[in-house]
């Protein structure tokens, strides 16, 4: 029988033997989901520090050759690619392979081993990946064994990106408590399921290009040419914002769970999210007269509106009751302006292309690249909240605040002024040709890379802290206490757990449904 | 799939300004089951994934094939005779396929055995088939046309050949007692995973091969 389950202790074989396993073997060869997922999540951040290293680099690189910006460097590219590869949507999934299963009340994630599979594949892609930018190869690069290296390993990173969404998202679909129909899933949960399928299939899309190069080009330029025309597009709008998706259902848990109730119009809000996927599938953009159109302007310019309604809605129940200020509250209310950076960026380039040469003079690839850059780091902003807010769930433990502000704020000004660099070089319609424009790109990466060494080090901080008990942790003094079912551990006895768990979820709000009718169960037994 | 896990939830009327209806455990209204459409979810996302890479494959082939013109494989002749076998072997495949799924939805074991021997039988008529056929075509790696002509119809091939993998494990599993009228989610997945392979190989068809 094919084992979808987390083997529980009592069978494991080799335990019962009496052959117990190291702890690198526990790590190596676990199905745990909360384990596989806090992998994930310390490789992202140590990853996604040295991708905006690499960029930095590059904005080193060029200064001392005295060039302008140039957006086809195939470090910058690479780097781009790492920073989305394993830095955004590698803590996101690390996130969700944690978090998924306990918010719809699973024991373990949907095929557990493929999970596993997902994190070393990965992994050791990502590793090769970076091997590869130094040997010149990565993306564009001009050595044809290193840019071959560099095509396969990226192709097999999304590939196993790919393999991680399918586990989430079913889980989702079929691991859910007796009561919990899709209408009642938390926003997280929801999220993911929007944006597991986006994954997959521009994913699959942009493998196929990977594959393709490997089969058809038999020099270096070619791969470069392969990648630029097959593959570059999901770092650009509107494919480069699925991205984001996580981020808002992430934004909705917080603000919920900061101001310590529901939030209205629960069907409206997945209906936004919803909505925002829709319009961040890009693979048909992918040809040059894809981006040339009525279609790729409107599917630019309405991802904007379920942005803007969501935070009018976040906005209202943040009116409605004063929220407990937290770095994850803080961090997830940040990603959105650097969202909202990557939002105009495109809506930018929609006018360019419904102007162009008469109204708008604007350089499409700087505007791309501000796309890119900007969805990247509001997408790791809204993980490290995410990391911070769920703290005690993921890393069993209450956040340090002190570090979790700084790498929040080295986030947004890393991110942020990374961003407005490229987006002033697509408004100029020229090369910035100034070197100052080149040491901020290294120095806003370099910060960015900051931020992600904080992020890293408050989760190793955190984990190898005390675990977290519900009466002495810090959130639960501060006030902010959890609304959906992964807080029951945490914050629940074993008894409350176990009647909530056999319970019909009759909300999405199951804890704090409980907390309501808790008195009452406990007088009746 | 874990034989303990509680039945993936159905759509139950539960008014949601009553708190008191959590109180309800839920074992006593449910029995408990092996989770259910497990397999089929994951199979679905995987076969999405793996029908935009190859659909991808088939619009580059397209577009390169277009912008080449007349050229485009003119030293190559491609009878269209095994191209129709293979489709009419996929379609029949199909017919094969869901007498499986409904002999196992209706625990008619015997049936379920057939069914699937028989598409296995086809399935690698069609590996057969398409060796065939590449060699009938001799068109060479090396020339203009050959990577994105291999890269389709190899991953095409690569798929089916999957699916069959899939529908042995499927089989294997169902001659074990695993899969029956309560649970044939096995069975359904392999054919959802093999219907996309035949669909696939439809365009396939029609965009390589009739169009040429």
């Amino acid at each position: 029988m094919t084992l979808t389950d987390t083997r529980t202790t009592s069978d494991n074989s080799a335990t019962a033997r009496g052959t117990v396993p190291t702890a690198l073997e526990r790590v190596i060869g676990t199905g745990e989901h909360q384990a596989i997922g806090r992998t994930f999540i310390l490789s992202s951040l140590l990853l996604m520090a040295i991708s905006a290293a690499a960029l930095a680099v590059g904005g080193l690189t060029a200064l001392s050759s005295g060039g302008a910006l140039d957006l086809s460097d195939p470090l910058w590219n690479s780097a781009l690619v790492a920073m989305v590869l394993m830095g955004a949507i590698g803590l996101l999934l690390g996130l969700a392979i944690c978090l998924v299963p306990l918010q719809v009340g699973s024991a373990a994630i949907a095929f557990p081993r493929a999970a596993a599979l997902s994190l070393w594949a990965w992994l050791v892609s990502g590793l090769i990946f970076l091997v590869s930018i130094p040997l010149d190869g990565g993306v564009g690069g001009s050595k044809l064994e290193g840019a071959r290296l560099g095509m396969l390993s990226m192709g097999s990173m999304m590939v196993a990106l790919s393999l991680g969404a399918v586990c989430v998202a079913t889980t989702v679909l079929s691991h859910r408590p007796v009561g919990m129909s899709l209408s009642r899933v938390p926003f997280f949960s929801w999220s993911m399921l929007v944006a597991a399928p986006i994954w997959i299939l521009t994913f699959g899309s942009t493998t196929a290009h990977v594959l393709l190069g490997q089969v058809s080009q038999t020099n270096a330029a070619g791969l470069a040419l392969r990648f630029e025309a097959g593959v570059s597009w999901f770092l650009r709008a509107p494919a480069v914002y699925m991205l984001a998706i996580p981020v808002m259902g992430i934004a909705c848990d917080i603000v919920a769970q900061a101001c310590g109730r529901r939030i209205t119009r629960y069907s409206t809000v997945q209906a936004l999210i919803g909505m925002y996927g829709v319009f961040s599938f890009g693979a048909w953009t992918q040809t040059s007269g894809g981006r040339q159109n009525i279609f790729w302007i409107a599917f630019v310019v309405l991802a904007a509106v379920p942005v803007l309604g969501l935070l009018g809605l976040i906005a209202d129940t943040l009116r409605q009751q004063k929220p407990e200020v937290s770095p994850g509250l803080v961090g997830v209310l940040l990603a959105f302006l650097l969202l909202l950076g990557g939002l105009l960026s495109g809506i930018l380039e929609a006018l360019n292309t419904t102007g162009s040469g008469t109204l708008f003079s604007f350089e499409a690839a700087g505007l791309g690249w501000a796309q890119g850059v900007f969805l990247v780091s509001a997408a790791f902003l809204g993980g490290l909240a995410a990391l911070s807010a769920w703290s005690r769930v993921v890393l069993r433990a209450s956040e340090p605040r002190a570090i979790v502000f700084s790498a929040i704020a080295a986030g947004l000004v890393g991110g942020g002024l990374l961003g407005t660099v490229f987006l002033i070089q697509g408004l100029t319609g020229s090369g910035l040709n100034l070197s100052f424009y080149n040491v901020w790109v290294a120095v806003s990466a370099s910060v960015l890379a900051l931020s992600a060494l904080l992020g890293l080090m408050m989760a190793l901080v955190t984990s190898r802290g005390n675990s977290a008990e519900p009466d002495a942790s810090g959130a639960v003094v501060s006030g902010a206490v959890g609304l959906t079912l992964e807080w029951a551990s945490t914050e629940l006895s074993t008894q409350d757990q176990a009647l909530l768990m056999s319970a019909i979820v009759g909300s999405p709000y199951p804890l704090l449904d409980f907390r309501s009718a808790g008195e009452p169960v406990e007088e009746e037994n | 799939m874990s034989d303990t896990a509680t039945l993936s939830p159905p759509e139950v009327a539960i008014p949601t300004d009553s708190p008191q209806v959590l109180l309800v455990p839920a074992a006593e209204l449910f029995p408990t089951m092996p989770r259910r459409r497990e397999l089929i979810f994951g199979t679905v996302f995987v076969t999405a994934g793996v029908a935009m890479g190859l659909l991808t494959l088939i619009g580059s082939y397209i577009a390169t094939r277009d912008a080449a013109g007349a050229a485009w494989l003119a030293d190559n002749q491609i009878a269209l005779t095994q191209p129709n076998m293979q489709m009419l072997t996929m379609l029949m495949s199909v017919v094969t396929m869901q007498w499986a799924v409904w002999s196992i939805c209706r625990d008619d074991r015997y049936h379920t055995y057939l069914a699937l021997g028989v598409t296995l039988l086809l399935g690698i008529a069609f590996v057969n088939q398409s060796t065939f056929l590449f060699k009938e075509a001799g068109i060479s790696i090396t020339q203009p046309e050959g990577p994105l002509f291999y890269a389709v119809t190899l991953g095409h091939l690569a798929m089916v050949m999957a699916g069959l993998i899939f529908t042995v494990l499927m089989a294997f599993r169902t001659l074990g007692g695993q899969y029956s009228s309560r649970q044939p989610d096995g069975i359904n997945a392999a054919a959802v995973f093999w219907y996309a392979g035949v669909a696939l190989y439809s365009v396939i068809w029609f965009a390589v091969y009739i169009q040429k």
